[in-house]
């Protein structure tokens, strides 16, 4: 498939798009930890669990579709506890929060959290992940103490309701645990090392490996719960705002931090910054309490030199205009749901664009459905000065192998300038 | 007796404090069945500003989600001076997140906003099996079933659950809408559902259209 670019040609070919600059062709960058699996035939549970199959099996993927750039991450169950620690110990708060996302499942074994269902423990062996808080972790009148003092809230409220063994701090159980987590932890770190220079082996940068979450969609995700945000922004508005003014340099600081490691180990200095509840808000309750906490620290990031990777999950169309706030040519807005003719047409001179065909096509459509929608899509957005081939979020597990390996000629073939 | 107008606008603008306290005052009068119905009556006028509001704009899911949940409380206060079995409703759904998906916002968003529309919605929960649909529409006769799902494993399971529908002979009784994250109209075309919908808010109002509604 394709001429075989290097890896630093795919890094230069995704930089130069998200700087609206000129390139041969389209690049195709996709996060997908699912497809890759069942590629390899290995199982989900192997993905999470087997350090070696989960790098052979993205090495393997990697090589035979030679996409620009792939993310596999996995989960984030390990976040709150990294950021109870950032005001103690910020090294290893940014160590432990991204044990989960670049280490695999053993965090989840062994602090047993009540975010997250793994395939092969409480999920048949091949059914993805799944993250959902099923009863709030905090109440609505816990925001003054959250916002007087969020760590020592994390550390002593939060990460003993939500590990459950540390449900008890200071108990053998617990002391057990944090030293288990600890011994691990550091083999996990060199493992995403030796990760990291696999992948350099067989040119796959990645679409991101640095992180810088929200304060909103944190607060909606691993504090209260999705919908109870939702209510409280009309409840408690005042102190909504609060927390997000409070935690935004500390998210910043984490995307500052995850970003280093990233260009250091890969070269990339994207960072990643996914944007959740933007589906459910009216345009005035996102420019009150979402945009301005975002925006702030995509601004400080490319002050820093890095390139935010907003992803605008759901639907963004009413919202697109929002974009034009961020420095020109200096980020990338990657959609799953939003129409991409629209968002052309908003910032299709501004920003560079990242979209794709719908997940669906590739699970129910046959190739030649999936060759002609590419072959569309990539007329209509090739005209933008910057547009990356991408699709949402782990979006093609079930996906026909048939299915994806149409897609990706189609993005070789109609995706020339 | 309170000023109908003034709760109809507090609850067209979602005052969820104004509401109540409205609200809670009429209760303490010691007001009749049919005065509580008039009241009933102005906060489902609010609603109607509510969808008005959706339809412009103004007003995004999570408000729906906000005025379905101003209602349900509005509905709860009024409930013991109506009575019981006086309320009307104007369809049966039976709703689940399909089997292997875990998740169930959009669910409780379509939830949510259909009971305040007036329907009577029998939610089997996340992760629920055909099986457990094709029982729960023998068992209720339903107009209308709802599948919702998240990730994109959950097309497959949308797919066998409307096969096992069928292969029940119970596909003709209903109209099937599948929603959330992944479904579009190519999804829709696969699984064999009658409709489809990314917009809880938008979701609901195929259904009115479903039961004869607007």
């Amino acid at each position: 498939m394709s001429a075989q670019y290097t890896y630093e040609k795919k890094l230069e070919r995704l930089d130069n798009c998200a700087r609206l600059q000129s390139v041969d062709r389209v690049p195709i960058a996709v996060a997908t930890l699912y497809f890759p699996a069942k590629y390899s035939n290995i199982s989900y549970e192997e993905m999470f669990y087997d350090n070696e199959k989960y790098t052979e099996a993205a090495a393997k993927f990697a090589l035979d579709f030679n996409w620009d750039a792939v993310c596999f991450l996995r989960s984030f169950e390990t976040v709150p506890l990294g950021l109870s620690l950032a005001a103690t110990n910020p090294e290893l708060a940014i160590n432990v929060a991204i044990a989960s996302v670049m280490g695999g499942g053993f965090g989840h074994d062994i602090l047993k959290d009540k975010y997250s269902k793994q395939p092969g423990r409480e999920l048949p062996k091949d059914r993805e992940s799944q993250f959902t808080i099923e009863e709030p972790l905090m109440s609505e009148y816990e925001y003054d103490a959250l916002i007087e003092n969020p760590f020592q809230f994390l550390s002593e409220r939060i990460v003993p309701r939500v590990y459950g063994s540390l449900s008890q701090p200071g108990s053998a159980q617990a002391n057990s645990a944090l030293i288990n987590f600890g011994m691990q932890l550091s083999a996990a770190l060199a493992n995403v090392v030796a990760f990291t220079k696999k992948m350099k082996e067989v040119n796959c940068p990645p679409w991101y490996m640095a992180l810088a979450p929200n304060p909103l969609d944190f607060l909606g995700a691993f504090l209260r719960n999705f919908d109870k945000v939702l209510f409280d922004i009309r409840r408690y508005p005042a102190k909504i705002k609060k927390f997000c003014e409070e935690m935004a340099p500390v998210f910043l600081a984490v995307g500052k931090a995850t970003g280093q490691l990233s260009y250091e180990l890969t070269g990339s200095r994207r960072v990643f910054l996914p944007v959740w509840y933007n589906s459910f808000l009216s345009y005035k309750q996102y420019k009150e309490f979402h945009w301005p906490y975002i925006k702030y620290i995509a601004e400080e990031l490319i002050k820093a030199n890095f390139t935010p990777l907003f992803s605008f999950q759901g639907e963004h169309d009413h919202l697109l205009d929002t974009i034009l706030e961020i420095p020109e040519g200096k980020a990338i807005a990657w959609f799953d749901r939003t129409d991409l003719t629209r968002a052309k047409q908003v910032i299709g001179e501004h920003s560079c664009i990242a979209g794709g065909i719908p997940p669906a096509l590739l699970i129910g459509g046959t190739p030649d459905n999936v060759d002609q929608r590419v072959r569309e899509l990539l007329a209509e957005m090739k005209s933008t000065r910057g547009f990356i081939y991408s699709l949402p979020f782990n979006g093609i597990g079930p996906a026909k192998i048939q299915n994806v390996k149409a897609m990706t000629e189609a993005v070789f073939k109609y995706g020339e300038y | 007796m309170v000023d109908l107008l003034a709760l109809k606008q507090a609850v067209g603008e979602l005052e969820e404090g104004k509401v109540i306290g409205m609200l809670e005052d009429f209760i303490a009068s010691n007001p009749s069945s049919d005065q509580a119905q008039e009241v009933l009556a102005a906060c489902q006028k609010g609603m109607e500003a509510v969808g008005k509001y959706f339809e412009d704009g103004v007003y995004f899911i999570g408000d729906m989600m906000f005025a379905g949940e101003l209602l349900t409380r509005a509905v709860e206060l009024l409930k013991p001076v109506i009575g019981s079995g006086s309320s009307t409703k104007v369809g049966t759904i039976v709703l689940g997140t399909v089997a292997g998906d875990l998740h169930d916002i959009g669910k409780n968003i379509f939830k949510s906003i259909a009971e305040a529309a007036g329907f009577e919605i029998y939610d089997l929960g996340i992760d629920q099996s055909p099986e457990a649909f094709v029982a729960k529409i023998k068992q209720v006769n339903p107009q209308i079933v709802g599948m919702s799902g998240l990730l994109t494993l959950a097309l497959d399971s949308m797919k066998i659950t409307v096969d096992s529908i069928g292969a029940n002979g119970l596909r003709d009784s209903v109209k099937i809408i599948i929603g959330g994250n992944p479904v579009n109209k190519d999804a829709c075309e696969y699984i064999g559902a009658d409709a489809f919908t990314t917009n809880a808010a938008d979701g609901v109002k195929i259904c009115q259209a479903w039961v004869g509604l607007k």
